[in-house]
């Protein structure tokens, strides 16, 4: 694909690019005004989307049917409205029915769920025997199960880490590590890929690179 | 610094002064914005001078492309954006390829997400997959039913009524005037849950859709859901993980894209990381030496 | 009237009803609890579509209070925040369609959101170079681990050793999934026992707790 003609695209690329730098001029010099107003503008256009999307999909989902006559909508949309009592104190108290509704079914809902995903189906995960095992299957599950018997063995806060738990909470340490290396691993590729894909952006603008 | 810093100013001993010109000390000095210039300057380099290593599929992304594989015309599946723009460099090639793989096995398609910015994720996903615009009648082949605010209450809610939550799509049709949607009531009407993840929304959709309703599901997350293995395969069936994952199914649809041009760039990154961790560790092993 | 519905004990014992019918409704299969539970899930669904806009409010005080006190190197861009907010808002209520709005969040809201987030990758090369040393055996091995995913997550492992991406699959299909299963697990166990405090009212941090 050619680079750009169009004034809308190439002004809008330009546009991107010119944020972008203004961004990193805080990292790659100093802060700066234009990293301020960058960071200015951002907030106020994700604030601006989270009106705009909110009433868009609040006016199609519930305001539309109650003025249709579909009336087990009137009593969500007062509650959502008296949320907004939050931020002043003397009422602030009104605020607290539909907090008590959202956190009730959260918690509800939260709870149900992970007892069978995070509990149950992870101690199972853990003590299945492997399926046409060959040697290394063998090791991978008695290093899993060591791993998980010893990881959760260190949380374990009622008692000191002495004498019997001595030691499988130190290999329980050991494990965690494993464990966080690896996410921090991960973590490495999240945030490059982030930053090349910047990078990438810069290059096409200014012609370093073809536009793809 | 090298040392602790004191609390009064004293001339400095012979012996500090030795260590402070060591070449190790003063590399651990380094003013960070070297650094940040360094890795800007590596990024661009495979951009401008591709390296072209082939990218190796892993198992937890050939299960996603080998389930999308079994699903045909009459199968539905959800496609779940629970990922900002913000994440785009990271997930963009995932759900580009993955919508690719989908419109090629002719699967309906049904979308909704969790993020207020979706929209912009929708039209750029559109914008590459045109064939859901020239091959796929909307309504009938796919729907896109906008954003939804509630996080797990939704997605709960979703999995036992999505009537309920929905009234209309993005676009305001009535969800009564969308055939494909009749289809659709509750959770066991979706074959398989493709959610486009970069938090939490992958427990929700295993809790109240795998494991409350037994349908399967997918993540297409960032390399930080990469601890999500722990539910596979008994509760996923298949992870792809970061620009990687999307670079692996590029390769498994034959259409090499975004993240494969992307890899190249994170190879020299991750070099650049283990070159650094390597310097730091001799640096102070060396420092720790000079002292004793 | 206002002093009696000022009473926590209201507050504390409707979050336990809303919750605990939520949680009849897993266990125990009851039609009738099943529809109050989906109907009060469909309120929240709309309350939550509500709480966007709070930010909006909280936002406006800070930002007014700053042009107010005239705030140094903050008030220009306070006005500038919230005068861009209302132009923006008043031209996607309007029409999302609009070339203004559609050009700015497309170049705009897209560039500033990858940006911004993406600015940490210069921080964590800054980490990785500064702090990441292996001065116990816990470190060592987290460094070890992480090290043996980077090779496995760039290709260019394989290009090196073969041995690699073998090592470092390993270490994320296998060698991690201990320890990550124990965070999940005990992840689980604090949530419930949080969840258990909160629907019986022992927890009050949700309402502001007065």
């Amino acid at each position: 694909m050619p680079y750009p003609t169009d004034p809308l695209l190439l002004s809008g690329a330009w546009a991107s690019v010119i944020l972008t730098l203004m961004v990193y001029s805080y990292v790659l010099f100093k802060e700066t005004p234009l990293f301020r107003f960058a960071e200015h503008t951002y907030i106020s256009a994700s604030l601006a989307i989270s009106v705009i999307v909110s009433y868009g999909t609040l006016e199609k989902n519930a305001l539309i049917p109650l003025s249709k006559g579909d009336l087990s909508y009137l009593i969500p949309v007062i509650l959502g409205v008296l949320l907004y009592t939050l931020p002043f104190r003397q009422v602030r108290w009104v605020s607290r029915y539909p907090l008590a509704f959202v956190v009730g079914v959260g918690t509800g809902l939260a709870m149900r769920g992970a007892v069978h995903a995070q509990m149950v189906a992870q101690v199972l995960a853990a003590i299945t025997l492997p399926k046409a095992p060959q040697p290394i299957d063998w090791f991978n599950f008695f290093f899993s199960l060591i791993a998980f018997l010893t990881s959760t063995s260190y949380f374990i806060f009622t008692r000191e880490h002495v004498g019997l738990l001595k030691i499988p909470t130190k290999i329980g340490r050991y494990m965690i590590m494993l464990a966080l290396g690896s996410y921090f691993g991960n973590t490495i590729l999240f945030r490059m890929a982030m930053l090349s894909g910047r990078v990438e952006e810069i290059l096409k603008v200014f012609k370093i690179i073809p536009w793809p | 610094m090298a040392y602790e810093p004191y609390l009064e100013w004293r001339e400095a001993t012979t012996e500090e002064n030795e260590m402070s010109k060591n070449i190790w000390s003063k590399m651990a000095e380094v003013d960070r914005r070297v650094l940040y210039w360094v890795m800007f300057i590596a990024l661009a380099i495979p951009f401008i001078s591709p390296i072209g290593l082939p990218v190796p599929v892993t198992e937890t992304t050939k299960a996603v492309y080998d389930k999308i594989d079994t699903l045909g015309p009459k199968n539905i599946a959800l496609f779940s954006i629970a990922g900002g723009v913000s994440a785009w460099p990271e997930i963009a090639p995932s759900m580009v390829a993955i919508m690719r793989h989908l419109v090629k096995r002719e699967v309906k398609i049904v979308a909704w997400g969790f993020f207020v910015d979706q929209d912009i994720t929708m039209d750029m996903i559109i914008s590459n997959v045109p064939e859901l615009k020239t091959k796929y009648k909307y309504g009938e082949d796919w729907v896109y039913m906008g954003y939804i605010a509630g996080a797990e209450t939704a997605v709960a809610q979703l999995a036992s009524d999505v009537h309920a939550v929905f009234k209309a799509d993005k676009y305001g049709t009535p969800i009564e005037k969308l055939p494909l949607m009749q289809r659709v009531k509750t959770a066991k009407d979706i074959d398989l849950v493709l959610t486009v993840d970069t938090g939490s929304y992958i427990l929700y959709y295993i809790r109240h859709w795998n494991v409350g309703k037994g349908v399967a599901v997918a993540e297409i997350g960032i390399a930080m859901q990469a601890d999500m293995i722990v539910y596979y395969p008994v509760n996923l069936v298949g992870v792809m993980i970061g620009v990687r994952g999307g670079a692996e199914y590029e390769k498994l649809i034959g259409r090499l894209a975004e993240g494969t041009v992307r890899m190249d760039a994170i190879n020299v990154s991750h070099i650049l990381f283990i070159i650094a961790i390597a310097l730091a560790n001799i640096g102070y092993v060396m420092v720790r030496r000079m002292k004793k | 009237m206002s002093n009696v519905l000022r009473r926590r004990e209201i507050i504390l014992f409707l979050t336990g009803i809303v919750g605990g019918l939520n949680l009849f409704e897993y266990f125990f299969a009851v039609k009738e609890v099943a529809a109050v539970a989906s109907t009060i899930r469909t309120w929240v669904v709309v309350i939550s579509a509500f709480a966007l806009g709070l930010g909006i409010i909280t936002a406006f005080r800070v930002h007014i209070s700053h042009v107010k006190r005239r705030t140094k190197g903050q008030w220009p861009f306070s006005i500038w925040l919230m005068g861009f907010f209302v132009l923006l808002t008043l031209i996607g209520l309007w029409d999302t369609k609009f070339i203004v709005y559609d050009w700015t969040f497309k170049n705009v809201y897209v560039a500033l959101s990858t940006t911004l987030y993406a600015i940490t990758g210069f921080y964590i090369f800054s980490a990785a170079y500064r702090a990441f040393r292996a001065r116990n055996i816990e470190a060592a091995i987290l460094i070890i681990s992480g090290v043996l995913i980077l090779l496995r997550n760039a290709p260019i492992g394989e290009a090196i050793w073969k041995g690699f991406p073998v090592l470092g699959e390993w270490v994320l299909m296998k060698g991690q999934v201990g320890g990550m299963r124990t965070l999940t697990f005990v992840a689980a166990v604090g949530l419930v026992a949080f969840g258990i405090r909160t629907l019986l009212g022992m927890e009050r941090g949700y309402y502001g707790g007065e």
